[in-house]
């Protein structure tokens, strides 16, 4: 009897915590498809009319419209994903499975690096990519990534090739199979659980990602969605909250599209390595 | 005699050139495998690293070459300059009140959660989309609304009769509002205390409690001491996370730390210096300083960490 009571508490509880989490959400959702003049002074649903016009209003409310911020966003994540999970797999592998000398300096380096604020290598970094011509280019947002920069997904992945049987490439090793083979027909393949979390994790940050693009893209049509939506703020002033919100219901769409039908992947992901944030 | 003594030396070649191919063999091919992390941490890591802790004694403009003025900017941040105070202001407040808030909330709801309910991946789904959502901008263009004079909170506290301030722009209330958004990520650290709760075995509390403690008492005795560990890790990962927190200052006050200076954040006060007054020089000594910052807070954490964290051996 306690334990029904108690279990039922614990239900209100989370249903309201629940609520006031989404509320936002749900009104920024439901804002999107008002009429202007009801956004702040009705409930949180439409009353009367539902409409699409934010959603056209916002798109082409700038010089240039919200499709070219969308294309440049999912090139530059698209390209961030392939790099990171190139660059990563094969620093990964080294670390997991092949004897070399200093490795283990090299490993402590790169657990180093998941330490390291990126604002004390920010500045030079915007220097050498100045120097080198790259800015309002893509490249100063996608060529660390096939460096492998984000040594956080060289550590997952460390940890998750640690874990298959050394006898499978032992046994490839037999067959006179190289360590590049080994690396591309037996490593990988048996690690699709840690690539796609690396891969979703890759996309969410890369769209997500303002910094970045705020320091290397000056010109208006090389926006991502992140630039573009601030500089609606901006440029539109505190009038047209419609589009605003309109747009900034875009700009999540994808994350919350990925959250969908990844939810698993993204849990234990995070359950099992903590991810950031 | 002499042919010996040749054919040692060319014995001695062909072992010496063995131990090079050997060597070769052995070792370049996981530097191969290394070689694109390892032309990264080279090229974007350790040298802007070097180059960072160089620039930061000097005055540099981007556009005339870097010239040295010594220990100058690390003086005029701790004596003579009122913005850097601020920033270390707010960024302190911003961490020591959001991330024990957050932490608080994570354990809480994971606490509820774990007690296998139905409905658990649900409500740990709704509970993580904000974390998730939580760094974009279209969120801090929500929160600016929800916290303006005619925002939803005042709108909700005038049913109450109360007429709420315009919190995004009063001085006394702003950093407040970026402290609540912060809280309200508290998905992903309680996604890692599910996990951790996991772990714990549960005949520890049935023992516990056949032995006539309360659940209470169990929650300090036997969940507390042993999550620590996590509780830990929980703790330096959202720390220095919000040592660095950016995007959300950045949009509400457009890009200025205002009112006031009362949401300049340090990364965000680095950030204009940098690439808004192009004071490169200054903002390194900025950026070595939080470096400094991070790495006092890791090592005293870690230091600490054995009075208070169990590890189970």
């Amino acid at each position: 009897m306690r334990k029904r009571v108690f279990s039922v508490l614990a239900h209100i509880v989370l249903i309201s915590a629940s609520i006031l989490m989404l509320y936002p959400l749900l009104w920024l959702l439901a804002a999107s498809f008002k009429p202007d003049n009801q956004i702040f002074n009705t409930g949180i649903w439409p009353t009367a009319d539902w409409s699409l016009d934010a959603y056209f209003r916002g798109w082409n409310a700038m010089r240039v419209s919200f499709s070219v911020f969308f294309m440049n966003s999912f090139v530059i994540a698209i390209l961030s994903i392939i790099g990171n999970l190139f660059a990563c797999s094969m620093a990964a592998y080294a670390f997991a499975r092949m004897e070399f000398k200093f490795k283990n300096f090299w490993f402590a380096m790169m657990l180093m690096t998941l330490m390291l604020p990126s604002q004390v290598t920010i500045i030079p970094q915007y220097v050498l990519f100045r120097d080198l011509g790259w800015i309002n280019t893509i490249l100063p947002l996608v060529v660390p990534k096939f460096l492998a920069v984000d040594a956080f997904f060289i550590f997952l992945m460390v940890q998750f090739f640690r874990g298959i049987p050394r006898e499978l490439d032992e046994a490839a090793r037999m067959d006179g199979a190289g360590p590049w083979r080994i690396y591309w027909k037996i490593m990988l393949p048996l690690s699709t659980p840690v690539l796609v979390t690396a891969a979703i994790f890759t996309f969410i940050w890369t769209w997500d990602d303002f910094f970045g693009p705020l320091i290397f893209l000056n010109r208006m049509q090389d926006y991502t969605v992140t630039l573009g939506l601030r500089t609606f703020v901006d440029s539109t002033g505190e009038s047209d909250f419609g589009g605003l919100f309109a747009m900034s219901v875009l700009s999540i769409v994808p994350i919350f599209l990925f959250f969908l039908i990844f939810q698993r992947f993204l849990i234990e992901g995070i359950a099992t390595t903590g991810m950031k944030r | 005699m002499t042919i010996n003594a040749a054919d040692a030396a060319v014995h001695n070649a062909a072992s010496r050139r063995s131990i090079w191919s050997r060597a070769w063999e052995n070792h370049a091919p996981g530097y191969l495998f290394l070689l694109p992390w390892l032309i990264g941490f080279i090229g974007l890591t350790v040298g802007p690293i070097i180059s960072s802790f160089y620039l930061s004694f000097t005055n540099f403009d981007l556009l005339t070459p870097a010239r040295w003025v010594g220990l100058e900017n690390y003086q005029r941040m701790f004596t003579n300059d009122r913005n850097f105070a601020a920033a270390m202001r707010v960024t302190f407040t911003f961490v020591l009140f959001s991330v024990p808030l957050k932490l608080a909330f994570a354990l809480l709801v994971a606490i509820l959660l774990n007690r296998g309910m139905k409905g658990l991946p649900l409500y740990r789904a709704l509970f993580y989309l904000p974390s998730l959502l939580g760094a974009s901008v279209a969120i801090a263009i929500l929160w600016r609304q929800i916290f303006a004079g005619d925002g939803l909170v005042n709108q909700f506290l005038a049913n109450f009769g109360i007429i709420g301030p315009s919190w995004i722009s009063n001085p006394n209330y702003s950093l407040w509002t970026l402290i609540i958004l912060s809280v309200w990520q508290f998905g992903s650290p309680m996604i890692i205390f599910l996990a951790g709760l996991r772990q714990i075995p549960q005949d520890m509390y049935e023992a516990a409690s056949l032995d006539g403690a309360g659940k209470w008492r169990q929650f300090w005795k036997i969940t507390v001491p042993l999550l620590t560990p996590v509780i830990f890790f929980n703790a330096i990962i959202q720390t220095i996370n919000s040592f660095q927190s950016f995007t959300p200052a950045f949009i509400i006050s457009n890009g200025t730390g205002s009112p006031i200076n009362s949401t300049l954040f340090y990364a965000l006060y680095l950030y204009n210096e940098a690439f808004s007054f192009f004071r490169m020089g200054y903002a390194s000594a900025l950026a070595w300083f939080l470096l400094f910052l991070i790495a006092c807070f890791t090592a005293f954490s870690f230091l600490t960490s054995k009075y208070w964290v169990h590890y189970d051996d």
